[in-house]
């Protein structure tokens, strides 16, 4: 008997129920919160203490001096709102691009399917430097593209590519590219068939089925690849100040600027916690569109 | 009149379906059921042969252009859409206006005695609702031919058999032309009007519940169906036959010639216990070698002095005595209690 100590027989035979009540219905909550101490110690330690630290300085000397500056001044305001457009491209380039892709992996049988899943990891797994110069030597005013297309007599000058928002747009689609593709071709290989199928059978024709039941049962893949490369964007670095070449500035360019140009180590932290900010709402937004439109997932 | 001439991916099918009947493919998987069901729906295309649907040729017409309601055996119901929604979905196809298309979606919801369903969601449902969402769905347009792929799988017993009644009556009200597709035999005897029992991509019997189950047209359907006892027979005078073991019968009317190998069906409740003096054509002393309760009825299974293997069945009558394993019985039955078929 005294083998199954969790028999409540046994249990309230041998002890007073409150206490021993108590503990076995929390004994359970209490040793997952012990096997969770370390992680929460590490998250603590190495994220939420550096965060606290830098907010505290954004408001050092009890001023709020920084914020003001930060979201009154136009120049930097400007820079806020070029941000969260370049993001907003950047997310609606991916999404026109990663679709048919994850479409074509999801239907392409077994061999085919892994070939491309591998094309589409390939340059994930190399440096985002390395693949911002590459994007240099191709998009320069002598660059591969333009030489090409000025040989070919397609054109007369070289296009404006590197230095400007179209570099900075086009590198960073490439680099976020399969932030967007995994989690659509994650709910286009569930996709039930028989639902085309049946759709089919009552009468609709191929682009009604896209529209009335593919697309919006992939809605929760294009909302999740959406909010992943819009919050990504929102805080890239190396690929806008490479590709842009000084022309472009956003907030993290900013940043990264004031502490080591300026120094100005408050105000830095003030725009981290307005582009902190931003970042949430943001994703506040994405998801409460998420959970309105897809009740039924 | 719809007509389905010779798929080779089936294997030489010429079946139509009468207007308003209830037509049931039965078979094993993989008996071809469900790919003449696709074929019927245009989801798949035959090799050869061809496929009518009234005088109109549809062998090659996408699903989309066959005007077929079909409910798939998961229901196939869109979850994203809600009740109304779903059943909406074929009207708007159709461009139905939408007046009128509120108006037969509510007809449509009414018929399946869900009224005030419409704005749930298809997850929000019973298996049971989903069901009918998905049956409301497939007859709102007054589709020609209604197809049926093995809509009950999913549901439990009690639910099934409610369905299905369900279904016969609706078929039956709106005096539907249908299709169904089952593996349930039992379903099949209870819903069609006429059944085509298939075997490997043929279809091995076509005709009444009555006529499949009592008139068996070979080994096949009369094992698929029902229980049985086939005693393979060989024919050695004009009415009579030697039973595997050397017992002799009397043949039912209608066997052929002395030499011919055949096989002699009797269903198990046609075999009656027969008390000191009674006589039938045929009788046999046995003993009880195994007992199973079935409820309404016990099955045994006899082992005849002559090494003849029996099972019969009788109704369980809380009064009268039962049989325990080692008793003996004497058992018999009339010549036209059995059916003959060809052995091969």
């Amino acid at each position: 008997m005294t083998g199954i100590p969790d028999s409540p027989g046994t249990a309230s035979a041998r002890a007073p129920a409150g206490r021993r009540g108590w503990w076995r219905r929390h004994r359970e909550g209490a040793a997952s919160l012990a096997n969770a101490a370390p992680a929460m110690l590490f998250l603590f330690v190495l994220y939420l203490l550096p965060m606290i630290m830098l907010l505290a300085q954004s408001v050092e000397g009890g001023t709020l001096v920084h914020y003001q500056k930060a979201l009154t001044d136009g120049l930097y305001v400007q820079v806020l709102v070029d941000t969260l457009l370049i993001a907003a491209y950047v997310s609606l380039a991916c999404l026109l691009l990663a679709y048919p892709v994850a479409y074509f992996l999801s239907i392409a049988p077994g061999w085919w399917a892994t070939v491309g899943i591998i094309f589409v990891l390939l340059p994930f797994w190399t440096s985002i430097l390395v693949r911002t110069y590459g994007w240099m030597v191709l998009l320069g005013r002598n660059g591969i593209i333009n030489r090409a297309l000025l040989d070919s007599g397609l054109i007369g000058a070289p296009l404006p590519l590197l230095n400007n928002t179209a570099g900075v747009l086009i590198g960073m689609t490439h680099v976020l590219l399969p932030y967007m593709i995994f989690p659509l071709y994650a709910v286009m290989k569930r996709m039930d068939r028989g639902l085309l199928a049946a759709a089919e059978g009552m009468g609709a024709s191929g682009w009604q089925v896209f529209r009335r039941i593919y697309f919006p049962l992939t809605l929760p893949g294009v909302l999740a690849g959406v909010t992943l490369v819009y919050v990504l964007s929102i805080g890239f670095f190396i690929t806008p100040a490479l590709l842009g070449g000084g022309k472009v500035t956003m907030v993290a360019v900013l940043i990264e600027q004031q502490i080591r140009t300026f120094l100005n180590w408050g105000f830095a932290a003030a725009l981290s916690a307005v582009l902190l900010t931003a970042t949430l709402l943001v994703y506040l937004v994405l998801r409460r569109a998420l959970r309105s439109n897809m009740q039924w997932n | 009149m719809r007509r389905f001439g010779e798929v080779t991916a089936l294997a030489g099918i010429d079946l139509a379906v009468r207007p308003g009947e209830m037509l049931t493919l039965l078979g094993p998987s993989g008996s071809g059921k469900t790919t003449l069901l696709k074929v019927i729906a245009g989801f798949e295309i035959p090799d050869e042969g061809e496929v009518y649907l009234g005088s109109r040729n549809v062998t090659l017409a996408p699903p989309a252009k066959r005007d077929i309601g079909m409910v798939f055996q998961n229901y196939a119901l869109f979850p994203h859409m809600t009740v109304a929604e779903n059943v909406a979905f074929p009207l708007q196809m159709r461009k139905v206006p939408r007046a009128e298309c509120e108006r037969r979606v509510r007809e449509a919801l009414q018929l399946v005695d869900l009224p005030a369903h419409g704005d749930r969601l298809p997850r929000q449902l019973s298996g049971g609702q989903q069901q009918r969402v998905a049956l409301a769905r497939a007859v709102v347009f007054g589709p020609s031919l209604l197809l049926l792929d093995e809509p009950f799988g999913a549901l439990d017993r009690k639910l099934r058999e409610q369905m299905q009644l369900e279904v016969r009556r609706l078929q039956r009200r709106l005096g539907l032309t249908a299709v169904f597709v089952t593996h349930d035999q039992e379903e099949a005897l209870v819903l069609s009007d006429r059944i085509a029992v298939m075997d490997a991509g043929r279809i091995a019997q076509l005709g009444t519940p009555q006529e499949i189950y009592r008139l068996p047209a070979n080994r096949f359907v009369a094992g698929f169906i029902g229980e049985s006892n086939l005693f393979r027979a060989k024919v050695v005078a004009a009415d009579s036959a030697e039973i595997e073991g050397g017992t002799r019968v009397r043949l039912p009317a209608g066997a052929p010639g002395a030499g011919a190998d055949i096989g002699l069906l009797l269903r198990p409740e046609r075999a009656t216990q027969l008390s000191a003096g009674e006589v039938a054509d045929f009788t046999i002393a046995c003993k009880v070698s195994e007992i199973v309760y079935l409820g309404e009825t016990i099955k045994y299974r006899l082992q005849a002095d002559g090494g003849l293997d029996v099972i019969v069945r009788w109704p369980f009558r809380g009064s009268g005595a039962t049989l325990a394993v080692g008793d003996r019985v004497t058992v018999g039955w009339d010549r036209d209690d059995m059916h003959w078929i060809h052995w091969s």
